[in-house]
């Protein structure tokens, strides 16, 4: 027998009871000064126990509940003792608990592990697949704001800039997004292509071109990132916990405003070497297209590869400019091309060159 | 039966409120829970929560004995489809604007969007607040919640209108308000809760540490977010057959300053998977601190209130990030 509280469902006093676990019911015999009363607790209208500590309460039956409290004395363990295996004893929870510091220590350091694994890889990686999934307006939209604000620190050379758009309107050219290119000074041989069609090119990778098939080649490579959306995915990638961030403070268009206020990490971003590859190959295609010599791409390759440092091809995680000659010229061997001359572009390409 | 009365007289419960939680044992149940909604992808939230509050009502207590949360896995999971259900037709509208390349139909769609979201706020605070009280109870005592869904509209449009006018000023007014109104209609079995507080009062304590935290660069801010606690806390009255009592609470600056730092820095060190730790130190550094002023006769309560199981709220409430409990 066991003396605790017996609580009726009607009011808060407690009642001191004397409690009695019978095989097949719960004996409660209360009493106060003015009365008294016994209770029969049925075991399957108790409710689930969890949590308890010194204390332990038990409720029973339907709304309101009568409850009873039991302050140690041995309560629980003659309860698990007398009813093991009852439906209202049983608790994942408690089971845990019981694992004691070993268990509670092990069990956060593999949650540790897998958070760690979700953010370094897991939160990347879903970023990039939804970057897949952005509608095309949005990209173009976000493009453009990044546009405006890389041209910032640059000067346009409009005259070149209305040759070079001129001869891209000349190529037959397939692409989900309107292509706009933008010449610009910078003594450096560089091109790159920005989310939604935007393609910027250093004028001195225009002053080292000899064949203007190099040019429909280098068009063909960046317009290839645009269309599989390389640089929305690497940007995606590498701002993924920024992203991560406004998505959980609820602060969806935040997303862009990350994009843009990041706009110098587009320098620094690395494309993969299969996402290189993939664009040399849709700068064959592009060339294939337009009956263009296939050789323009190896042109171009030996055209950057004579600009590129000796000791940068050791430590440049992008396909070395051999490799990428050779996947090339291994590419055209085995695919048949007809070339044909195409007087616009060639026009295009001197207005472009001679000034 | 003998007389025991001698052995079994209590003394009068003396209204004393404690946190006995402990973080170790809060972790053991959120890693089952973490663990449970990452193999469910999340749809085993609503059970997660559940358990979080059953533990920590479990371990509050009132007169030493504990309040009990009577809510369900199952029926805040019902309360969260629906929920979801509402937040994705208010998203529905908004997208079907953002997407129908008419400007009519966006800017209306846009202005259906905000006027739902905002009409939802106080739906989502009286559903939660039914929920919520029905679903708590201290010896077999259910808590209620008797306010009306125009009551609430009316008090949170009013306020908001004017502290839009007011550009903001009002804000403190605005707070206090809907404190009034939510708390106002707090049912305790027979006993009534109030809140007193004034809005001029929020307005000089928000002031005062909004320049006394810039002339410290930045130092008084655990003093100024003590004072707030504070406010809230010490303006909660009780009435229980006509006598009143009140909360009162002894929470220093530098007990907050401790908390505050205390669990920044066990949120960092531990790569956040300290947040039992800091729940259970936050909500013992409030509630032990706390404590009932006046007449209130814990052992008087009688049982007043009926019951109320929809959780549609409980979630939206949680949505719209609503917590006033």
């Amino acid at each position: 027998m066991f003396e605790g509280k017996f609580y009726n469902g009607r009011t808060s006093k407690g009642m001191p009871a004397f409690i009695t676990l019978e095989p097949n019911h719960i004996h409660i015999v209360w009493q106060t000064d003015a009365e008294s009363g016994t209770e029969v607790w049925l075991l399957p209208d108790i409710h689930q126990l969890e949590f308890n500590d010194a204390t332990t309460v038990l409720e029973y039956g339907k709304f309101p509940r009568q409850s009873i409290a039991v302050f140690e004395q041995g309560f629980r363990q003659a309860l698990e003792q007398q009813y093991r295996g009852a439906k209202f004893l049983s608790s994942k929870y408690n089971s845990f608990l019981k694992t004691g510091v070993k268990g509670l220590v092990l069990g956060g350091l593999c949650l540790l592990t897998v958070a760690v694994v979700l953010f370094f890889w897991g939160v990347p990686a879903l970023a990039e697949k939804a970057a897949a999934h952005f509608p095309e307006d949005y990209e173009h939209a976000m493009g453009e704001s990044l546009y405006n604000r890389v041209l910032e620190g640059y000067t346009v050379d409009s005259a070149k800039t209305v040759a070079l758009q001129a001869y891209l309107d000349a190529l037959q050219v397939q692409s989900d997004f309107p292509i706009r290119v933008t010449v610009v000074e910078n003594e450096v041989v560089n091109a790159f292509a920005m989310p939604g069609g935007f393609i910027l090119v250093h004028d001195a990778i225009l002053d080292k071109m000899e064949h203007h098939e190099e040019l429909a080649g280098l068009l063909g490579h960046e317009i290839g990132h645009v269309q599989m959306r390389h640089s929305t995915k690497a940007m995606a990638r590498s701002l993924s916990h920024y992203m991560l961030l406004s998505v959980l403070f609820g602060d969806a268009s935040g997303i862009s405003a990350v994009i843009i206020d990041n706009a110098s990490s587009l320098y620094s971003l690395e494309y993969s070497r299969k996402a290189e590859t993939d664009s040399d190959k849709a700068g064959l295609r592009l060339l294939a297209q337009n009956r263009l010599d296939p050789k323009g791409m190896v042109w171009l390759m030996e055209r950057l590869n004579s600009d590129e440092p000796e000791f940068l091809k050791f430590v440049s995680t992008h396909p070395r400019t051999d490799d990428r000659i050779t996947a090339l010229n291994a590419h055209i061997k085995e695919n048949k091309y007809k070339t044909a001359p195409n007087p616009a572009l060639e026009a295009a390409w001197a207005e472009l060159k001679g000034e | 039966m003998e007389q025991t009365s001698t052995v079994l007289e209590t003394p009068v419960s003396t209204p004393t409120l404690a946190f006995r939680g402990k973080g170790s044992e809060l972790f053991s149940i959120q890693i089952v829970n973490i663990v449970l909604m990452l193999v469910t992808l999340g749809l085993y939230y609503p059970w997660a929560k559940a358990k979080n509050l059953q533990y920590v009502y479990r371990k509050t207590e009132l007169a030493g004995s504990p309040f009990t949360f009577h809510g369900t896995g199952k029926e805040m999971f019902i309360g969260f489809i629906k929920g979801l259900g509402i937040i994705a037709v208010l998203y529905g509208v908004l997208f079907f604007g953002v997407f129908s390349h008419d400007l009519t139909i966006y800017a209306v769609c846009v202005l259906a969007f905000f006027a739902g979201v905002s009409a939802l706020i106080p739906v989502a605070i009286h559903g939660m607040m039914r929920y919520r009280t029905s679903r708590t109870s201290w010896r077999g005592i259910h808590m209620g919640y008797r306010g009306t869904l125009g009551s609430i509209f009316k008090v949170y449009f009013v306020n908001l209108l004017l502290t839009i006018l007011t550009l903001g000023v009002y804000g403190a007014w605005f707070t206090v308000n809907l404190r009034k109104e939510v708390i106002g209609n707090l049912r305790f079995g027979n006993a009534r809760f109030s809140f007193e507080g004034d809005g001029g009062d929020l307005f000089l304590l928000h002031l005062k540490g909004y320049f006394l935290t810039l002339f410290t660069l930045g130092i008084y801010v655990f003093w100024y977010a003590k004072d707030i606690i504070n406010f809230y806390i010490d303006n909660v009255f009780i009435e229980q057959d006509g006598k009143y009592s009140r909360l009162d609470s002894s929470l220093t600056g530098a007990q907050y300053l401790k908390l505050a730092l205390g669990n920044m820095f066990i949120m960092v060190f531990t790569l956040g998977l300290g947040y039992s730790w800091v729940i259970t130190r936050t909500l013992s550094a409030i509630i032990n601190n706390c404590e009932i002023l006046g007449e209130f006769n814990p052992d008087e309560l009688v049982q007043t209130e009926e019951e109320y199981k929809n959780a549609t709220f409980e979630d939206v409430a949680d949505m719209l990030d609503i917590g006033i409990v």
